[in-house]
């Protein structure tokens, strides 16, 4: 006596009648596969090509973000006199603003190194639809904080370079010319780390739209 | 070849109906929360263009005046403020023609990238408000700039709420980019 169990190989997708129709072929020597005409196998190509720009942008965006913030949390100047009273002596927490670049930029870096595997991930396997979403949503996200460290971080260098009158607050880079050039550049860092983020959530638009 | 997707015939005719119906359903949300950004930026840049303070009292030389371009920064946020309303105004049309065709793929492309390009403009203007209005509320010892909030009390209340609306409109970017994506990638 023997009993025999049958397991149809069905899966969720056509229990819950979702599945596509897929054309199948049967060879000469028997065996089957799946057609793949010329226009799936170029979409494939043009969706691993831009999965590899992906990967180039994502590492130009960690170079960018983490400049930013290096540059920011290292920028500290002393002036070479001072009075019995006050050391002329500036730094990034200082400004409660560049605190926030700071902690803002190596959020973004931090996040951009750990996107790096799912973007590999993407290059292996082109069609692969849940790891792009993932990606689109935390670059979003990503780009909404760079940008708000970057436009904050802006508007306190401007101050810093022009002063307000109005307002009675001074120019302090006129004193201190090497904290300035500092912060500038990290700003002007910061804003190529957001132009490599808007390009990426682009692409990866661009690489859905051939989904 | 490992990676490459099999040619599909098709699909059951009632999935295609359901995936329809999704997508036109993630269009009208596409078009409120866009009318909910409209609103949210132009109210934030009336409202901080419209914000001057005189006070009561004056001396021989100096008048106690302030106004929202005294701030350069606060020019930029309502130039920002303005220039996204009047793309949450522009990019209607082309969400009404995404609700009548729910399988336009090349409009909710061009939205992505204008969506994603008008964050970026957007997040950098109101954080560089609230970059500004923070200093004017607090100070800062170490630069010696004092706290103007002390003296033009009404002037920083404005300044303060024009920030809320701004931050709609970046709310309102990041699920409209979400939604666009997540209509593109359903086949």
């Amino acid at each position: 006596m023997s009993t025999t169990i049958d397991i149809t190989e069905e899966t969720s997708a056509v229990a819950k009648g979702k599945a596509p129709l897929i054309a199948t072929t049967t060879y000469s020597d028997g065996s089957k596969g799946n057609i793949k005409t010329k226009g799936a196998v170029a979409a494939a190509g043009y969706k691993k090509g831009i999965a590899i720009f992906d990967f180039l942008l994502r590492l130009g965006a960690i170079v960018a973000a983490l400049a930013a913030a290096g540059t920011m949390g290292s920028s500290e100047q002393t002036l070479p006199f001072f009075t019995q009273f006050f050391q002329f002596r500036a730094s990034y927490d200082d400004l409660p603003t560049f605190q926030f670049f700071v902690i803002a930029m190596s959020i973004v870096g931090g996040y951009l190194v750990l996107s790096l595997p799912f973007s590999i991930v993407l290059i292996i396997r082109p069609s692969a639809v849940a790891p792009k979403m993932l990606l689109v949503a935390l670059d979003i996200v990503a780009l909404t904080l760079n940008a708000a460290a970057g436009g904050a971080a802006a508007a306190v260098v401007y101050l810093a370079h022009n002063g307000n009158s109005s307002a009675n607050w001074l120019a302090i880079c006129q004193q201190f010319g090497d904290f300035c050039q500092k912060v500038s550049g990290a700003v002007v860092a910061s804003f190529i780390s957001a132009v490599a983020l808007v390009f990426l959530v682009v692409l990866s638009g661009f690489a859905l739209r051939r989904h | 070849m490992k990676g490459d997707a099999p040619v599909v015939l098709g699909e059951p005719k009632g999935y295609t109906a359901q995936k329809a119906g999704v997508k036109r359903g993630i269009a009208i949300l596409d078009f409120i929360l866009r009318l909910v950004g409209f609103i949210g930026t132009l109210s934030s840049a009336i409202m901080m263009a419209t914000t001057n303070e005189t006070l009561p009292f004056f001396t021989q030389f100096i008048r106690f005046r302030a106004e929202y371009n005294d701030l350069p920064t606060f020019t930029f946020f309502v130039v920002a403020n303005a220039a996204v309303s009047a793309y949450f105004l522009l990019s209607l049309p082309l969400s009404i023609f995404n609700i009548l065709r729910s399988s336009a793929k090349n409009s909710r492309i061009i939205l992505i990238i204008f969506d994603t390009g008008m964050l970026a403009l957007l997040t950098a203007g109101s954080s560089a408000g609230a970059a500004i209005v923070y200093l004017a509320h607090r100070g800062n010892t170490k630069a010696n700039w004092l706290a103007i909030c002390q003296q033009f009390n009404s002037f920083c209340e404005r300044i303060s709420g024009s920030l809320i609306g701004s931050y709609v409109g970046v709310t309102v970017f990041i699920v409209l980019i979400l939604l666009s994506a997540s209509a593109l990638a359903r086949r």
